[in-house]
């Protein structure tokens, strides 16, 4: 009979093959060793991590992926130092796979280092962990030369969720990387503050369609009435991506100065939008937004429809 | 591992048996383990559980999380009923609803990525205003390693590379299933206490339109066993002439994914690059008007990205082209297509039974038993409607509990040794042969009847016609298939299930005599008709060994739906006024 | 009736000189779905993984999973 279950190997047998002459016993060892998921495999990994041959750190540091933890931890940030970028950067992502906030413990004192690739991951990797810890490094790397450190060191600040951190997402929030300046606008959706409010109110003039839709966006969560003037003016942007964050936010925020102006933005023929404007109107509620709507009661799009629906139903019942 | 046929067979007990690790499976296995650790539960795949079913390289993100904040059961279950044309017994699904919530945390736990904003909460996709339920995966590649660690962890006996073939039953309940070794043809008899199925959609039913037999939308893996498994043990199966039918990329037969591009701008066009239906949910309605604009001058139809701006492109670019279906980029490289320059041909699906994107499947209720008690049903296979992958999670999970606590009250049903007999001479026969007909000719036959007679539009004297063409083609499948090795004996079962999902297809779409699901059900003789047909199909297997079916009523629902909601999904088509910007 | 034999190219291909099979791999044989993949003996009397059955998903586990990088996976003809 063939072998019918799976089998719970003992680890100090399967980390024999550890020995194995030949780098291609010891991929194998490293794979099986990966598969038992069980933690006794992580300082037999933590050693194949060193191998001479660049397959099986390789391997090493994906398998690394199955376990977590503070040795876990550490063994990826030798891994992430190896001569071989294939082992480097399935180091990295092994990093960003981590959940326990304890495989901090190994990353933290990695934060201020200078080379770019191994804080660009442990920055990415102890954002998820959430440590407290993690905020002083990640305000120091906002000043990183390198836009992909910054834009990952804003969201290690976001992720904390720490009002202290306002004045660094602040200046992030000009950061001359656009991608940098969305992320910090996002990040800032946890503080609802007129602090807050006003710099996602300059993030609606940014240059950059993609920052302005962000801080449309994020003016859902952190706005109060001081930014509807400037979400109905967002109300006209060239994107319509925009356009449609600025009639969410606004239909949120309960704005109902804004249906009049949300209303004739119905008839462009982008559904997408459609239906958000039908929503907000719903929202809003101003009998007057009632003439838009109508036109749209059979519109061809279901959510449309029923968004319009909706809407009228609310206004109806007032 | 040469495939040689070798002759054995060996039986062991459990008290949970899960047939299928794939998806709803392995949570399955996992939840049953999790309440009683010293039960014994074996999780039992035809391929191996690391890599197996629909999730085998991620998925792309959930189509249908209930979040608190973002959606209500009751929205939900609205919705789902709606879509479904109001067939729905809402119990299974308003349960599903109040539960995968913690289904997504739990999964989140196993270090399953769903994607969260830059403050770290989910980041669920808001699509549209009443209820928003798509939440995106970044890493979705993760999902069956996590899961596998989890099972690892939880030490499930997992057996890998044996295929189910037939469930054992008594008068009352069932008692196990057999299996058999897809490399060596040995026989594995389960005695179990309580079976759970989750052997995924019927996936291999008609014919993909490149002729290649594994180019299905489904994971080709996924034959239909589950289907003809229940069928011969009497289970019921429900309203399976509501077939799966999807829009999807022309030849690749992958999802174009609508629901990435969709939120992002991105639509279905014709050849002048028009929107033709305003809304790209998967549903009867939204295909009819695609299969009707493809028959038109106007087509064929499109996925429109290149009116899109740049970093929108890469931004779906990078998501399609990394989970889910990964060869997706290549299939474009090979043909030169630029999302930015090019519209990318689409095309309809084969037909296929799936409840996780339609509604038909193995009768279960909320508890995800079948009429069989002891025997579950979860996933794709199960009728709970619009499932998707985290339907088959959480109702994995439901069966998972339940069927433990069945088999603590129970002790082993009686095992019928004339049926292991019975089956056993079935599922050899085709080696006993010197020659005849291989099973891949078996199969194309089947399958290329079902295009030709069954794929909506649905005329009642081409369904006829394939019953009639079924029977010779099961004739052929029973007295002269011929293989020469155990992985053939794996396709010649395979064949053999998908003829009886062929044969269960033409009779429960003969039976309902009215249109209904778009096109999935389009029988172009007969009108909806709510008066008669506002009711599941069940089908058994009848006294004659051949397919009947039954009416059987809606269940009242828990959440109303009001007159004017009923056609929501109707009237898609773009009206020729829409106002340009 | 007896059988032909008809050809058919196959998606998947090994690069053989890469591959570790003669040190026990069998990583893409596992995983794949479809279990089309296996092993076999070369000339010179190595090891290496092949696809022996044309009926491939394209889904690629079999590549994604191989440690050395020899597996690629292509799309199979009839509908490249
Ligand atoms: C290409 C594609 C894209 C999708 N995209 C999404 C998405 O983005 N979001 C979403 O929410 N859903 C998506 N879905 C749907 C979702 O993946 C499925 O609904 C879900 O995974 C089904 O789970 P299941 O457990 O029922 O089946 P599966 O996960 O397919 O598992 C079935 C298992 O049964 C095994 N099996 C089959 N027959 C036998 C037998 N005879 N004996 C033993 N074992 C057997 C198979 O090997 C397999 O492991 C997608 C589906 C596909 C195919
Ligand atoms: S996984 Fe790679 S190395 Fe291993 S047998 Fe397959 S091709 Fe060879
Ligand atoms: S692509 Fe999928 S089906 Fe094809 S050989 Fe690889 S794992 Fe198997």
């Amino acid at each position: 009979m063939s072998q019918l279950f799976e089998e719970f190997d003992e680890i100090s047998t399967l980390a024999e093959g550890l020995d194995d002459a030949e780098a291609g016993g010891r991929i194998m060892a490293v794979i099986e060793l990966a598969n038992s998921a069980d933690p006794e495999a992580i300082p037999h990994l933590a050693k194949a991590i060193i191998d001479p041959d660049e397959g099986v750190r390789k391997q090493a540091a994906l398998a690394l992926t199955a376990f977590d933890g503070s040795a876990t931890a550490a063994a990826l940030v030798v891994a992430l130092g190896d001569e071989s970028q294939a082992v480097r950067e399935a180091a990295a992502l092994s990093l960003t796979e981590l959940k326990d906030p304890e495989a901090g413990d190994a990353l933290l004192p990695v934060l201020t280092d200078s080379n770019e690739f191994t804080l660009l991951a442990c920055l990415a990797g102890i954002t998820e962990l959430r440590r407290p810890e993690a905020m002083a490094p990640a305000i120091a790397a906002l000043a990183h030369t390198s836009p992909m450190v910054r834009c990952q060191a804003v969201s290690v600040i976001g992720w904390l969720q720490d009002s202290t951190a306002i004045p660094a997402l602040r200046s992030a929030a000009t950061d001359e990387h656009p991608t940098v300046r969305r992320t910090a606008l996002a990040a800032l959706g946890f503080n609802k503050s007129d602090h807050s409010e006003k710099i996602l109110i300059s993030g609606l003039d940014d240059k950059d369609w993609q920052v302005r839709e962000a801080a449309a966006e994020t003016l859902t969560k952190s706005g109060s009435h001081t930014c509807i003037a400037d979400l109905i003016n967002a109300l006209n942007d060239e994107y319509w991506q925009v356009r449609l964050k600025a009639v969410r936010t606004l239909g949120r925020l309960g704005a109902s100065e804004s249906a009049l102006h949300i209303g004739p933005l119905m008839s462009i023929d982008v559904p997408n939008l459609r239906k958000e404007c039908a929503a907000a109107l719903g929202e809003l509620c101003v009998p007057a937004s009632r003439e838009f709507l109508e036109l749209f009661k059979d519109d061809g799009d279901p959510d449309v429809r029923k968004n319009v629906r909706w809407a009228l139903g609310k206004i109806d019942s007032l | 591992m040469s495939d040689e046929i070798l002759d054995g067979i060996t039986q062991i007990d459990c008290d949970v048996l899960v047939i299928g690790g794939g998806t709803a499976g392995p949570m399955a296995a996992l939840k049953a383990k999790r309440k009683n650790p010293k039960a014994n539960v074996v999780l039992l795949d035809k391929a191996n559980v690391k890599r197996s079913g629909a999730i085998s390289m991620g998925m792309d993100g959930l189509n249908n999380s209930v979040i608190p904040g973002y959606a209500t059961p009751e929205q939900y279950t609205k919705e789902i009923t709606i879509a479904n044309d109001g067939i729905c017994d809402q119990a299974a699904v308003y349960r599903y609803a109040e539960e995968c919530y913690p289904i997504i945390q739990e999964l989140d736990s196993f270090g399953i990525r769903f994607q969260k904003d830059n403050n770290g909460e989910y980041d669920v996709k808001k699509v549209h205003h009443i209820g928003t339920y798509v939440l995106p995966m970044p890493n979705g590649d993760t999902v069956k390693k996590a899961l596998y660690r989890q099972l690892r962890k939880s030490r499930i006996n997992i057996i890998n590379r044996y295929m189910a073939t037939r469930l054992l039953t008594t008068e009352e309940r069932v008692a196990g299933a057999i299996c058999v070794n897809t490399r060596t043809a040995e026989f594995l008899v389960v005695r179990a206490k309580s079976v759970i199925m989750s052997m995924g959609a019927a996936g291999r039913l008609g014919l993909p339109s490149s002729g290649y037999l594994y180019g299905t939308y489904e994971n080709a893996s996924n034959s239909g066993e589950g289907y003809a498994m229940s069928y011969h043990a009497g289970a019921a199966l429900a309203n399976l002439e509501c077939y799966q039918i999807n829009p999807l990329i022309k030849d690749y037969n992958g999802p174009a994914c609508a629901y990435v591009a969709g939120p992002l701008g991105g639509y279905t066009a014709n050849a002048g690059g028009e929107r033709f239906i305003e809304c790209d949910y998967w549903s009867g309605q939204m295909m009819q008007e695609f299969h009707d604009e493809l028959q038109s001058g106007n087509g064929p139809v499109y996925l429109k990205l290149n009116h899109l701006a740049e970093e929108t492109v890469s931004e779906i670019e990078r998501v399609l082209h990394i989970v889910e279906r990964p060869t997706r980029g290549h299939f474009h490289a090979g043909r030169g297509t630029d999302y930015r320059k090019d519209m990318i041909e689409m095309h309809i699906s084969e037909i296929g039974f799936c409840s996780g994107h339609s509604a038909s499947g193995v009768y279960v209720d909320e508890n995800a038993r079948t009429t069989i008690p002891g025997l579950y049903a979860a996933g794709d296979m199960a009728n709970v409607p619009h499932n998707y992958m985290l339907g088959a999670f959480t109702n994995g999970a439901i069966a998972g509990e339940d069927a433990l606590d069945f088999s603590a009250d129970v002790d082993f049903a009686e095992i019928d040794k004339d049926a292991i007999e019975a089956e056993r001479a079935r599922v050899l026969a085709p080696t006993k042969r010197t020659d005849g007909i291989p099973p891949n000719q078996i199969e194309y036959k089947t399958r290329r009847f079902v295009n030709d007679y069954l794929q909506p539009p649905k005329v009642t004297a081409k369904m006829q016609l394939a019953q009639q063409r079924f029977e010779e083609v099961r004739d052929d499948m029973e007295n002269h298939m011929y293989v020469r090795d155990s992985h053939e004996l794996m396709r010649s079962l395979e064949a053999s299930s998908i003829l009886d999902c062929a044969d269960m297809a033409a009779s429960a779409s003969l039976y309902r005599t009215e249109s209904r699901w778009g096109l999935y059900h389009n029988r172009v003789e007969y009108q909806r008709d709510d008066e008669n047909w506002f009711c599941h199909t069940l089908l058994t297997k009848g006294e004659d060994g051949k397919p009947t079916s039954r009416k059987e009523p809606v269940k009242p629902y828990i959440v109303e739906i009001a007159d004017d909601e009923k056609d929501a999904y109707n009237k898609q088509r773009v009206k020729a006024t829409a106002t340009a910007e | 009736m007896p059988l032909a034999h008809a050809a058919s190219t196959v998606p998947v291909v090994v690069n053989d000189d890469l591959c570790i099979a003669d040190k026990g791999c069998t990583v893409c044989v596992e995983v794949c779905p479809l279990d089309v993949l296996r092993i076999t003996d070369l000339l010179d009397g190595r090891k290496t993984a092949h696809m022996k059955y044309d009926e491939c998903w394209y889904c690629m586990p079999c590549e994604a999973d191989c440690p050395t990088g020899a597996v690629t996976v292509n799309i199979p003809y009839l509908l490249k």
